[in-house]
């Protein structure tokens, strides 16, 4: 009678014994690794929008705040999204034949909004609001990252829950002065620290609550 | 269709690339707008006055829009009927407003139709000379709504206005006409009251006036208030009402015995004169007939044979049921008498809609000679020629109706069932119906038009005392509906009419010259028109009218003393929740569990124990109803309270044509209630029928044996007045680490003496909170999603008259049971002491609603919010009223109440924003924002002056199952009474 294994298949037998041990292991890493990747967070893509507009241009070169289109971002939780009337407070007088500003003449024209893509995107359960870190020394590049050098806006940051609790257990890393808030230049100082834990009592943050869940979910 | 094997695995790879396809987050959208509104915020609220009307009477409220969405209702504090609370209907207006079963478009003969169509059919028929126009509305109070009429009525000089509003108590406007001379609105101020006496009327009851006669009562009732003041009320009633449950004693007997008792009440206080007794009183239906205007024609009257016997005899016969001997009656009369003569100025007497005209009158002349708190207006909505439905009827039969014209009134269901109105209305030519709803009334007309909600047209209204609100709109019409005055204004030829431009032009004509467009402005921003109250009475024909002529007559005499004759008599109710008809339709109001029994989805026929053991008949078991030959088949819902021979039946179920949600719930009140006896008609018979219904509660009733004194203990007012203040024993020890709150401490007060019960908070947290309604078939297996409940508890050692109520929001306990069972820290505590539930990590073990012993957590056995929702309540449009501020919990998440988590955030952020603490009385939760009766309170513990900290150390403050020592956040005051000594001992 002939044998049914041949002496291969001991080497085949241990493998598979290795593997059930550490592929569910692997998976699960892989899974663990994938979700903090770009690829999941969408850090650093660039989304296509009806306008390819370009922060580093608006920002960067022309120097406008960023107050002047996200008018609401001292207010509510939006920042605001520049109305057609805004964009055209300036492109009805320059550019106005370009190309590439169709959409929003067009839309101007037509009454009807641009439909611009959502870059930065929070899950539905988690409230964040702009005015609140804005009023409290978070200034916009901690968050979007040096847009005044973005042709086109990406996300610079992952967004993950674990980004934003590290900057919520130690706020003190990254507090800045009222006036430094919507500077795009702005770098933590040699005492930053110091200056920090100087500011959170100054803008009377108590720590303990922005680690409890319900300061964003509810 | 067969499948072959080929086209499931086609399917099966379908699903997989689906699935697959569906791991990354859809993409967003961000759309600002063209041209932004001024000084909008993109995702903050922003409120607007406007007003609701109920019964036509206008309720004032704050409309919350977010990005243009309503999705909440407040109270406005500058109107009278609102005061900056609301009732439960202003609460589940929202819910009417994006109702998926609204009327959508024009129909024609059950076909699809437009508006021009409609005009031109309407011209072609109003433009025949001599037409006979009949127009039927409900109560209209709106300026503009009478100024149209009036122009209509010069235009067409055959049009006929008919008023009908189905939960009307004529008798009361009769019986004001009858003491002052002249059609009078009374409005009794209960907050100047120190002594009340209600004969069958249920001022803090649903209604138009519920609210301001709420806080007016419990600005009044506050135990350790400085001046020591706290009012003592006498509820004399046939039926288990609200008023009866906040009473220091409760009488309850038959409609005819109130009007007896009043009597007597009158004859001690010297308002009519010594006893002419007679063997039976007048029933309500026989007082109009027997009205006398002060002549006193009663000596004629036969005197009555004798005295009946004092006890009445069981042995009489198998109806007679014990009443309260007349030595009882006579006692509890001559106290109560004394007790108004005492608090003379302060004293008050109402007698509700069962009770005849000359009772009311005799009440107003009560009232006159105790110089009674109240405001007596005369009527200017009366002689504007509006008539009532029965003409209407009998010319609609007599065939001289060429057109009728039902404005926002629903007669097909809720007419008198002896006028027959249905069967009248064929006889008519062209009836068009304009509704919110296509109805009972619009299924049966030619034409129907959808009407636009208040929330979504212009309009005016006034409160009951006349101050006027201008009505705005807080979002254009969801569907291709109009205004009430655009109709109108159709009907006086209008093509495209506005009712902006309509309402503005009765406002510019009373407001000439250039300063309108500010006056305007200001009056749309209060949400109150300035110095509109009606006309008081002058005081010489209030006193004349309330100690003139003595009202006499037949009416006025009374029997000896109450008793039974074995007679049945069956008293109508609005409902808690439908109302008369009107919100049937609305899911939120039908899961509201009414107060007392908790019923839901449905009513019943109340029924006290007595005669329910008399009739052999269990709760759930079906009987007939025979009124006059009118029978009606309903189920029986066993009810404390009822008096003995005394019945009662809610209106506004049975409804045939209410939608998905209200269609086919209960039975029709309206199937019994005659023009004559609109309220308690006697000579009822009751029969045991076949089978037996489901009652659906949310709780059902049981014994308990002594834990109601510690659960909701009663106390007298004295045991709290004179009390030193007791301090607090320190917490037991505990298991778990002691935590320190150096923050804020969140904390809930509710003062469960000034809870009437009234439900309007258990609305508002749905509202606030996206709280899904389940659906009568989840509710009939035990499951209900309220994250506040309001508990009935009836003390039977305490001899409190009527149940106390106990509202139940999450009690935020320190020593949280529910936390340490949860296997994944879903249910965890925050550094204030909110006891947070983290929707995302809940697996849905219930290991923390099982080991909650207040049994506050409500769990999705489905999902209820999400995508398995109740009836059409999955629509799309139903969406647009959740508050963008609250998760929409989904399938297998447990949920409790917050504290209104998010209106705590907001109020936070708002001091954040200003470099601030957060100011004493800043976070308002929703239930505490429309409590009528400011029972529920709400602050910070931690702040020494915060109302929550100092009610904490009042005696009569307690925790709910203190032994447990879960050091639970929300606690209550006990519920103190003001019983009057001499009647100590009696109920």
């Amino acid at each position: 009678m002939a044998q049914i294994f041949r002496p291969r298949a001991d080497a085949f037998a241990r493998v598979l014994l290795a593997a059930v041990l550490v592929l569910p292991l692997a998976l699960i890493g892989f899974v663990y690794v994938i979700h903090t990747t770009p690829y999941t967070t969408g850090e650093g893509f660039v989304v296509n929008q009806p306008v390819p507009f370009s922060h580093l241009h608006h920002v960067g070169e022309d120097g406008i705040d960023c107050r002047y289109c996200h008018t609401s971002v001292e207010q509510g939780r939006f920042a605001g999204m520049p109305t057609t009337h805004v964009c055209m407070t300036c492109h009805s007088q320059l550019w106005t034949n370009a190309a590439m500003l169709a959409p929003v003449r067009q839309s101007l024209a037509e009454d009807k909004p641009i439909r611009w893509n959502r870059v930065y995107k929070l899950p539905d359960y988690v409230y964040f609001d702009h005015s609140v870190h804005v009023k409290n020394g978070i200034g916009c590049s901690s968050c979007h990252g040096r847009i005044d050098e973005m042709p086109l806006t990406r996300q610079a940051a992952p967004l993950t829950m674990r980004w934003c609790i590290a900057c919520h257990r130690h706020p003190e890393r990254a507090l800045r002065p009222p006036d430094q808030v919507f500077s795009m230049t702005w770098t933590p100082p040699k005492d930053q620290l110091a200056e920090g834990r100087k500011l959170l009592a100054a803008y009377l943050i108590h720590k303990d609550h922005l680690t409890d869940c319900s300061v964003c979910h509810r | 269709m067969t499948a072959s094997r080929r086209d499931a695995l086609k399917l099966l790879a379908a699903a997989v690339a689906t699935a697959a396809a569906g791991c990354s987050a859809p993409p967003e959208e961000l759309v600002p707008y063209v041209d932004m509104p001024e000084g909008l915020v993109p995702g903050e609220p922003r409120y607007y006055a406007t007003a609701l009307p109920l019964g036509g009477w206008a309720r004032g409220v704050l409309g919350k829009t977010v990005d243009g969405r309503p999705i909440k209702v407040e109270g406005n504090p500058r109107h009278p009927a609102s005061l900056g609370a609301t009732d439960v209907f202003m609460q589940a207006a929202i819910m009417d407003l994006y109702d998926p079963a609204r009327s959508q478009t024009v129909e024609n003969a059950g076909q699809v139709a437009t508006w021009p169509a409609f005009r031109a059919a309407l011209a072609g028929r109003l433009a025949t000379p001599g037409t006979r126009i009949a127009l039927l509305t409900g109560r209209l109070t709106s300026p503009t709504a009478r100024r149209q009429i009036k122009a209509l009525t010069a235009r067409y000089p055959t049009l006929a206005w008919h008023v009908h509003e189905a939960a009307e108590d004529a008798a009361a406007a009769a019986g004001a006409a009858m003491a002052f001379g002249q059609p009078a609105r009374v409005v009794p101020r209960l907050g100047d009251a120190a002594v009340v006496l209600t004969l069958d009327a249920d001022p803090l009851g649903p209604g138009p006036m519920q609210v301001l006669h709420g806080r007016g009562f419990s600005r009044e009732r506050t135990a350790r208030r400085n001046d020591g003041r706290f009012v003592r009320l006498y509820a004399v009633e046939s039926t288990p009402t609200l008023t009866g449950a906040s009473a220091d004693h409760r009488l309850a007997l038959t409609p005819a015995a109130i009007g007896d008792f009043a009597r007597l009440v009158a004859e001690r206080l010297g308002a009519i004169s010594p006893p002419a007794l007679r063997g039976r009183s007048s029933r309500p239906g026989e007082a109009t007939a027997s009205r006398v205007n002060g002549t006193p024609s009663s000596q004629a009257e036969p005197p009555a044979p004798a005295y009946p016997p004092p006890q009445p005899s069981p042995a009489r016969g198998q109806g007679v049921v014990a009443a309260p001997g007349p030595g009882d009656w006579e006692r509890f009369a001559a106290a109560v008498a004394s007790d108004l003569m005492r608090a003379k100025g302060h004293a008050l007497v109402l007698a509700g809609p069962t009770q005849p005209p000359e009772i009311h009158a005799l009440a107003h002349r009560m009232n006159g000679q105790l110089q009674a708190p109240v405001e007596v207006y005369a009527d200017p909505l009366a002689g504007e020629g509006a008539a009532d439905l029965a003409s209407l009827v009998a010319a609609m039969r007599a065939g001289t109706v060429d057109a009728l014209v039902i404005l926002d009134a629903n007669p097909v269901y809720d007419a008198p069932a002896d006028l027959g109105f249905a069967a009248a209305l064929r006889r008519v030519p062209l009836v068009v119906h304009a509704g919110p709803y296509r109805d009972e009334t619009g299924a049966a007309a030619s034409w129907h038009l959808p009407l636009s909600h208040a929330f979504e047209s212009w309009s005016d209204l006034l409160a009951p005392d006349g101050t006027a609100s201008i009505v705005q709109p807080l979002i254009r019409p969801l569907h291709d509906s109009r205004g009430l005055h655009e109709i109108l204004a159709m009907l006086g030829g209008a093509e495209e009419p506005k009712g902006y431009d309509l309402v503005r032009a009765t406002w510019q004509a009373r407001h000439p010259g250039p300063g309108f467009e500010d006056w305007w402005r200001k009056a749309l921003h209060d949400g109150v028109v300035a110095d509109t109250r009606f006309p008081a009475i002058a005081s010489d024909a209030k006193q004349s009218g309330a100690t003139g002529a003595a009202p006499a007559g037949p009416g006025l005499l009374r029997r000896a003393a109450p008793r039974n004759d074995g007679e049945t008599t069956l008293v109508f109710l609005p409902d808690h929740s439908a109302w008369d008809g009107r919100f049937a339709a609305n899911p939120w109001l039908q899961e509201c569990p009414r107060p007392m029994t908790t019923e839901v989805w449905g009513n019943a026929l109340g029924l006290g124990p007595d005669d329910a053991r008399r009739l052999g008949l269990d709760s759930g078991d079906v009987v007939t109803i025979t009124v006059a030959a009118r029978t009606l088949t309903a189920p029986v819902c066993i009810q404390e309270g009822h008096a003995p021979g005394v019945a009662s039946l809610t209106l506004g179920y049975g409804r045939t044509q209410a939608g998905p949600i209200g269609t086919g719930l209960g039975v029709s009140a309206y199937t019994l209630r005659t023009s004559g006896a609109p309220w308690a008609p006697a000579g009822v018979t009751i029969a045991k029928a076949q089978g037996r219904a489901a009652l659906l509660a949310t709780q059902h009733q049981f014994k308990l044996d002594a834990e109601t004194r510690d659960i909701l203990p009663t106390i007298g007012l004295a045991e709290v007045v004179g009390s030193t203040v007791t301090p607090k024993g320190a917490p037991g020890p505990s298991l778990y680490p002691a935590v320190a709150y150096d923050g804020y401490a969140w904390a809930m007060v509710i003062d469960t003496t000034r809870c009437i019960g009234c439900n309007a908070c258990i609305v508002a947290c749905q509202s606030e909170n996206n709280v899904p309604v389940v659906g009568p078939d989840e509710i009939a297996v035990g499951r209900d999603m309220h994250w506040l409940r309001i508990d009935a508890y009836r003390d039977a050692t305490s001899r409190a008259p009527g149940p106390g109520f106990q509202p139940v929001p999450c009690m935020h306990c320190e020593k949280a049971p529910c936390e340490p069972v949860c296997p994944v820290e879903a249910s965890v505590h925050d550094s204030e002491g909110l006891n947070v539930q983290v929707y995302n990590r809940c697996i849905g073990t219930r290991f923390c609603e099982a080991n909650c012993p207040y049994k506050v957590r409500r769990f999705n056995f489905f999902g209820y919010a999400d995508g398995q929702e109740y009836a059409d309540l999955g629509a799309d449009l139903v969406k647009a009223a959740h508050n963008p501020d609250v998760t929409v919990r989904a399938r297998g998440v447990m949920e409790k109440c917050t504290y209104c988590v998010q209106r705590i955030s907001r109020a936070r952020r708002t001091a954040e924003k200003e470099n601030r603490s957060i100011r004493e009385g800043e976070v308002v939760t929703a239930c505490q924002a429309a409590c009528p009766t400011e029972a529920i309170v709400f602050g910070d513990r931690n702040a020494a002056s915060d109302p929550v900290s100092r009610l904490a150390t009042e005696p009569h403050h307690y925790a709910l199952l203190a032994e447990l020592d879960t050091r639970p956040r929300t606690t209550y005051l006990k519920r103190v009474r003001n019983p009057n000594p001499a009647l100590e001992g009696e109920g």
